[in-house]
């Protein structure tokens, strides 16, 4: 057999199995990828014929408050969540090292949070944060005042920010816990002997050494922010004043409830387009070349 | 019996080459489900040759997007409950729908149902695309215990009588007069700012389509936005009032609509039976005398114009709504006043009326419900509404006058 043909047998080899990816993509990926473009430069209402308006959704998106005041958001909700979820993942993953019995047990309960069906906490946190619900309740008894978690702006922010860490503490603390794991124990004991203190191994050995995996906390955290859709829809429904309307409600209701979808497909591009913005930013900034040798 | 068989295969065979066939959708709602159920098959029974495929809205994040998917894949059904005002106005603006005025009869069954006044609230450009299935009118639920034992016999009327008793039961953080706003959602605005304006101006319409404006911006709006800013700025209501307000005893009263009357009467019987109805509250200028309007929550039915038998169509809905015995059913299994305009009149109803005091009020409302207005923007406008006016009161972040100004700028470039 010549290498011609050995080649061919091997191209078609090559071609069918990855053929059904391909297909596969096209259909699934391709095909919804393309005809969002097309979309986000049209104006259609899902009933009437479909017009091409080039750009003018993309004017009409710099020109509206709206846009403006959701991008003020997603930063305002970023400044309370990422140091929040990454701190207490932290704090969660050395718990974890520290512990000898029952790991796989708090392991399993910290991410029963994040199996949880959104819509069943977004409930449970709205009953429970509520002005006469137990936690004001019990705050009241103690200090005579209640506190309005989803009433006042600011608050209502932290507030989701809160529930969102909730959900993500396990998930987050396993992959710190996997980087921490990683670090080989002979540096920490090489320390110990040159007489370094808790502190100082902590800022000098484990923080730089578990960068990558604090660097991938913080894409899927930052990927994540811009992705947030049930509890403020639920819960506060995207108010007080705004403040907690988010990208994704604002696509949803542009395009169904709005009947925009146009608008709403300009609004995803963007908001897609911020998210891997503030990855790049995000890995430029922190991430280094890290090695344990 | 091989003889009766094969008669039997014969006609299925022949009705499904030559028999029509008509695809309804209803609300998926477990109540008009059982409802439509056994109706649809009475009807499939009777009539072999037309076939109506029954079934509820699919299943997605609401009726419109389950419509609107069907619509643009080319597979919209028939005949469909369950529309509201505003889609029906976009579905009117894309002439989706057949005006029912031109099929045989139809104003023959309006008159018969006296719904003259009622399908007026439904007109666009002069054509009738919608009928009308239910009407909710929405009114004030007051505690009457509470009432009593600060010392007032019957409901407040007005705003002044709401100030007082509101100023004699809060309790900073604890207690308030009234639930005021019911929500954040657009569709709360039906039921608080439309509602108070409609009762403040006897059910005048809040926009005014031809001229592309709002037209809340008079004596009647100052008042409703007055009412609402003094009740926040005295703390005799709150943004969030927690679960239950009125059956924990947070507020003396709030709107309400009558599908909440079974699930009170089963959640909390004990409060259940305290509970006082009033029409909502109106402006102290208002006339003693005068029917106070509310707005009507209401839900119509539509024929697309994709159905290939339209005529056969509105004989299935003729059959359907000429029968006074098919409205008690609905009243019976659904609670939900029918859209028709002799509820109080007509004797088909009085047994249950006298059985059902809660009910037999919110049908003494049906001619005084004012549907919402027509209009492709409802919930741009009523988003606008939360934003720029209720939150800016509720909040304290600008003065009545101020907002409805900024309000109505804002709903002239909605529309324009």
């Amino acid at each position: 057999m010549g290498l011609k043909s050995l080649r061919r047998i091997e191209a078609t080899k090559g071609w069918s199995i990855s053929t059904v990816y391909f297909i596969y993509t096209a259909i699934f990926w391709g095909y919804p990828f393309f005809w969002l473009f097309i979309l986000a430069l049209s104006k259609w209402n899902f009933l009437t014929p479909r017009k091409f308006i080039w750009f003018n959704n993309f004017i009409k998106m710099f020109q509206d408050e709206l846009f403006w005041r959701v991008v003020l958001n997603t930063f305002n909700f970023m400044l309370y969540y990422i140091p929040m979820v990454l701190g207490l993942s932290l704090l969660f993953a050395i718990a974890l090292t520290k512990i000898k019995f029952f790991k796989t047990f708090f392991v399993l309960a910290f991410l029963v949070a994040n199996v949880s069906s959104g819509v069943a906490y977004s409930i449970i946190f709205q009953r429970l944060f509520a002005i006469n619900g137990p936690l004001n309740k019990f705050i009241y008894a103690l200090t005579g005042k209640t506190i309005p978690w989803f009433s006042e702006p600011q608050l209502a922010i932290l507030s989701i920010a809160m529930m969102v860490t909730w959900k993500f503490i396990g998930y987050y603390g396993l992959i710190l816990f996997s980087g921490l794991n990683s670090i080989p124990k002979s540096l920490y004991e090489a320390a110990e002997l040159d007489g370094a203190t808790g502190w100082k191994k902590f800022w000098k050995i484990t923080l730089p050494l578990l960068n990558p995996s604090i660097v991938m906390v913080l894409v899927l955290a930052i990927s994540l922010v811009f992705g947030i859709f049930t509890e403020p829809y639920l819960i506060t429904g995207g108010g007080p004043m705004k403040r907690t309307f988010t990208f994704q409600m604002m696509v949803y209701t542009t395009a169904f409830q709005k009947l925009d979808p146009g608008y709403a497909s300009t609004l995803a591009i963007v908001a897609a387009l911020m998210s891997f913005g503030c990855v790049i930013l995000t890995r430029k900034l922190i991430e280094r070349e890290v090695e344990y040798a | 019996m091989k003889k009766v068989l094969f008669v039997v295969l014969i006609m299925l065979v022949v009705f499904s080459a030559f028999g029509k066939e008509i695809v309804f959708w209803t609300a998926p709602n477990p109540l008009q489900e059982s409802f439509w159920k056994e109706l649809v098959q009475q009807w499939n029974e009777e009539n072999p040759d037309i076939q109506i495929n029954w079934s509820t809205i699919p299943a997605a994040g609401s009726s419109e997007e389950a419509i609107l998917t069907s619509i643009a894949s080319g597979r919209s059904p028939d005949i469909c409950t369950n529309i509201f005002s505003g889609f029906a106005a976009q579905l009117i603006e894309a002439d989706q729908l057949v005006p029912l005025e031109t099929l045989p009869g139809y104003w023959e069954l309006i008159e018969q149902r006296k719904m003259e006044q009622i399908v007026e609230g439904w007109k666009f450009n002069g054509h009738y695309f919608v009928f009308p299935i239910y009407s909710n009118p929405m009114l004030m639920w007051w505690r009457g215990d509470l009432l009593q034992k600060l010392g007032y016999d019957s409901p407040p009327r007005t705003y002044s009588e709401i100030y007082e008793i509101s100023e004699k039961y809060s309790v900073p953080n604890e207690k308030f007069g009234m639930q005021v706003i019911l929500g954040r959602n657009w569709w709360d605005r039906w039921f608080d700012f439309i509602n108070y304006y409609y009762a403040a101006s006897g059910g005048k319409s809040y926009l005014d389509l031809e001229r592309a404006r709002a037209t809340f911006n008079d004596e009647h709006g100052k008042s409703v936005t007055e009412f609402i800013y003094k009740m926040f700025k005295n703390n005799w209501t709150a943004v969030d009032l927690g679960n239950y307000p009125l059956y924990n005893g947070v507020v003396l009263g709030g709107i309400r609509g009558p599908w909440e009357i079974n699930w009170a009467k089963e959640q909390f019987p004990d409060v259940f039976d305290d509970i006082v109805i009033s029409p909502p509250p109106v402006p102290d200028y208002y006339p003693d005398e005068e029917p106070v309007y509310t707005f009507a929550d209401t839900k119509g039915l539509v024929i697309f114009k994709s159905c290939k038998y339209k005529e056969e169509a509105w004989e299935f809905l003729k059959w359907v709504y000429s029968n006074e015995e098919n409205d008690l059913r609905w009243v019976t299994m659904t609670n939900l006043p029918p859209a028709r305009g002799d509820l109080l009149t007509n004797e088909m109803f009085t047994d249950y009326m006298a059985e059902n005091d809660f009910f037999a009020q919110y049908a003494g409302f049906v001619p005084y419900a004012v549907p919402p207005a027509l209009t492709t923007k409802t919930v741009d406008i009523q988003d606008a509404l939360t934003t720029y006016l209720i939150e800016p009161l509720m909040y304290d972040r600008a003065g009545p006058e101020e907002a409805l100004t900024d309000i109505v700028r804002r709903i002239r470039t909605i529309l324009f």
